[in-house]
């Protein structure tokens, strides 16, 4: 046979072969992925200490389909605000929920409620359902107790894989059902809060509440270091929703903004349990972004926020991921800021807001300093050890500080600043 | 809620590198990687082994549940290929003309006849004959991805697969690192480029009848790649059959080399020279030399 | 909310065909650091606190279940 020079056709060949490859593959592995973390958070002066371990496990079942569980325990001490704001120069005396006893806060204090006290406990349990190669749902359904309250929920998540599978569309629905059973029964709305013994403005002894949430997502690779994600979310809230703990302030004179004395009659305090509607409707914006330097990584995320109860908020969540021999270091920001809820009221005026008789003008009012202005700034940083079995060891720690804007009110009166930290330990294997 | 993780890896540090070792297709498989985080070389390797194991599992002759089973089992109805598998059947369709017939995927059913075991069992030439009615690219249609072939045929990317998987590997290490990686599945072999201080990676080479890795590969880039086995192959009546087969004749390549090595840029261009070396038989060198690359003949 | 549906629907509807890389160039965005969620807790711990005390929640995804601690 003649013998001819094929060097340059094979290298072509070759050239066309290799030019244009495969999907590396996932081994897919029947294994359990195993995370347990427990959280310490504990709150400056005395409020709320919580202590919440928790454990996830997921696992592949057959080639495209995954379950993943989760428990958590949430275990509550500590005192909370009860609404009513502090008073130079007067002590002020409260009835505790179960209208059994009482507390007084010295002048100058913000009153707390230190009978809080609770153990919560989730489960959470997402069912990943592959259609196709390029499509799947997660079926999710959530449960959690606690004395006063008990949450179910279910959920649906949609997604589809376009472009060599550099787009992700998804849409998802979730509802949710919750009940809200206050110890010592639900409280009238703008009813007074009475004398400890006293007989307590109260009506039936629960109250529910449904959360219908729909979300619109995509998800786009943009070069092999760089992925955003941008979230459209709508929420309806309707029923029950009030803090049946809180209340507000009456006074004579919004000057000086002292607990009214006119107001009183017989047994009755001057402080009203809050009232907020009974319809809301949210919306968000949320993008994040991924981004892969030469070894570290950026994580970052900014989110939009506006009800229709007038709360308008946006966070800016900033994470780097420093890679260090065989460990990495992750400082954490975030920065939050929030307008007030249109209702959000420092106190009820009498003779404008309310009246003697007890009849209130305005629709609703609450003085929750979760619907206050506020920013919350949080700095954090984690420190997580990758071991060479696929299992990882990270402790995190988190200071929170959070200010609110009373706007104009009387000296001494004004919502103190909340400092928090938080402690975390992880450890994740492979089981 | 989150992703799998893998398992355990077989990864020990060496004077300089990393060595992480696994079996795949039938070969041990090394890879070998000049960096310092150990992380990383964890990450190649693992990224390595799966797409090794990907690509066994997806065109080994072996399994009943691949693309090469659905076509060899199609009882000649036309069977639509991937992307990929269109690629390396393509790139078989150009080496069976480049070396006119003697380069052939249909050339595994002769194996039926033929047992390279080492006796001397040399097939009846009426066996071959019959056999030799289902052999022979030209009686497949392969066009639009789709290929149709009569029934009883078979088609075998084995020959390729090795080095294609070696290269496929390369280009992934490259992508996740820029220092030196040396892949080895079985005696071929290919880096992503040069070691620092202009070392080479040394390889141990096989020479036929010595069961030790005897001699050494300095490679500094590019691929080797190496055709030929010595323990494969029938003796009678003093004549070697070496287990290189003529696909048009159906008989064994007459004095066939034991081994072909040969340096190219990448290891399916070695794979496929040394491959074509051996199916020229006595003219082996002579064929090597006009193709004016590096070659190490047994 | 009309102007956010509208961006979302240039999003989905231009571009984004252009982006991306091909199936071997995801060495990177498959590290368990380059997810969305690279730490689950991390992230389930931050929502359950700051949902407890800011007046807004959600953005990441639906459902997840009730809390009284708002």
């Amino acid at each position: 046979m003649q013998l001819k020079k094929i060097k340059g056709q094979m290298a072509a060949a070759t050239c066309a072969l290799l030019q244009v490859a495969t999907p590396v593959a996932n081994a897919a592995e029947n294994d359990w992925d195993v995370d347990t973390a427990f959280l310490y958070y504990g709150e400056a002066d005395g409020r709320v200490q919580a202590a919440e371990p928790a454990i996830y496990m997921g696992r592949n079942i057959g080639d495209d389909d995954r379950i993943d569980l989760r428990v958590v325990v949430d275990a509550l001490t500590g005192a909370t605000p009860n609404g009513a704001y502090a008073v130079n120069g007067v002590a002020q005396t409260f009835t505790t929920p179960s209208g059994e006893s009482s507390y007084t806060i010295a002048p100058g204090d913000t009153p707390l409620d230190s009978t809080f006290r609770d153990v919560r406990v989730a489960l959470g349990a997402d069912y990943t359902q592959s259609l196709d190669r390029m499509s799947k749902i997660i079926w999710g359904a959530n449960l959690s107790g606690e004395h006063d309250y008990f949450s179910m929920g279910v959920s649906a998540n949609y997604s589809k894989d376009f472009n060599n599978r550099n787009t992700t569309l998804s849409a998802g629905v979730g509802y949710n059902n919750d009940t809200v059973k206050p110890g010592g029964g639900v409280p009238i709305e703008f009813a007074p809060m009475r004398d400890q013994g006293a007989s307590q403005n109260i009506d039936g002894s629960s109250e529910t509440k449904t959360i219908i949430d729909f979300m619109v997502g995509i998800t786009q690779v943009i070069d092999r270091k760089t992925m955003v994600q941008l979230n459209l979310s709508l929420g309806t809230v309707s029923g029950y929703q009030n803090d049946p703990y809180k209340i507000v302030t009456v006074v004579d004179d919004p000057v000086a903004g002292l607990p009214s004395t006119a107001f009183l009659t017989a047994n009755d305090l001057p402080y009203v349990f809050e009232k907020r509607p009974d319809s809301r409707q949210k919306s968000s914006l949320f993008l994040k972004a991924v981004h892969h330097l030469d070894e570290d990584v950026i994580n970052a995320s900014y989110r939009y926020y506006s009800d229709d109860w007038g709360i308008k908020s946006h966070t800016l969540d900033l994470k780097y991921r420093y890679e260090l021999a065989a460990s990495y270091l992750q400082p954490h920001v975030r920065y939050y800021s929030q307008s007030a809820a249109d209702f959000y009221r420092h106190n009820l005026v009498l003779g404008t807001d309310i009246n003697t008789a007890g009849d209130v003008l305005v629709d609703y009012a609450s003085h929750d300093y979760r619907l206050a202005e506020s920013t919350t700034t949080t700095l954090g940083l984690k420190y997580g050890i990758p071991m060479d079995d696929n299992s990882e060891f990270s402790v995190r720690g988190e200071l929170i500080t959070q200010s609110v804007n009373d706007g104009a009110v009387p000296a001494g009166q004004e919502t103190p600043d909340l400092s928090a930290i938080m402690l975390q330990l992880n450890y994740s294997f492979v089981w | 809620m989150k992703k799998t993780k893998a398992r355990r890896l077989n990864l020990k540090h060496e004077a300089g590198y990393w060595h992480g070792r696994f079996m795949a297709m039938a070969s041990p498989c090394e890879v070998l990687m000049e960096v310092e985080d150990k992380k990383l070389a964890a990450r190649i390797l693992e990224a390595v082994m799966a797409e090794a194991q990907r690509i066994e599992k997806k065109f080994s002759r072996y399994r009943d549940d691949n693309i090469i089973y659905q076509i060899n089992n199609a009882n000649s109805a036309p069977v639509k290929v991937d992307d990929e598998t269109a690629r390396l059947i393509d790139f078989a369709d150009q080496l069976t003309q480049m070396s006119e017939g003697l380069f052939d995927i249909t050339s595994g059913v002769l194996r039926k006849v033929w047992k390279f075991d080492g006796s001397d069992k040399v097939p009846e030439a009426s066996a071959v004959n019959a056999v030799l009615d289902y052999v022979g690219w030209s009686k497949v249609t392969w066009q639009d991805q789709t290929l149709q072939m009569p029934a009883g045929m078979e088609i075998d990317l084995g020959g390729i697969g090795k080095e294609y998987a070696v290269d496929r590997c390369v280009q992934i290490a490259r992508s996740l690192t820029k220092e030196s990686v040396l892949i080895n599945f079985g005696g071929d072999l290919a880096t992503t480029g040069e070691r620092k201080n202009k070392a080479c990676w040394s390889v141990g080479r096989l020479i036929t009848g010595k069961d030790n890795a005897v001699g050494l590969f300095q490679l500094n880039r590019g691929a080797i790649a190496t055709s030929g086995d010595a323990h494969r192959f029938l003796l009678k009546d003093g004549v070697r059959y070496s287990h290189v087969l003529n696909p048009r004749t159906g008989w064994s390549v007459p004095n066939a080399p034991h081994t072909v090595s040969v340096a190219a840029p990448t290891c399916v261009e070695a794979g496929m020279m040394s491959t074509m070396a051996m199916l020229q038989g006595e003219q082996a060198e002579e064929f090597l030399k006009l193709q004016e690359v590096d070659f190490w003949l047994d | 909310m009309k102007w956010l549906m509208s961006i979302f629907a240039a999003l989905v509807l231009t571009g984004c065909s252009s982006m991306g890389v091909e199936p071997w160039e995801r060495d990177l965005l498959a590290k368990d650091s380059m997810q969305l969620v690279p730490d689950y807790f991390d992230n389930f711990y931050d929502e359950h606190i700051y949902f407890s005390k800011e007046g807004s929640s959600g953005g990441q995804g639906v459902g997840g279940g009730g809390c009284g601690c708002n």
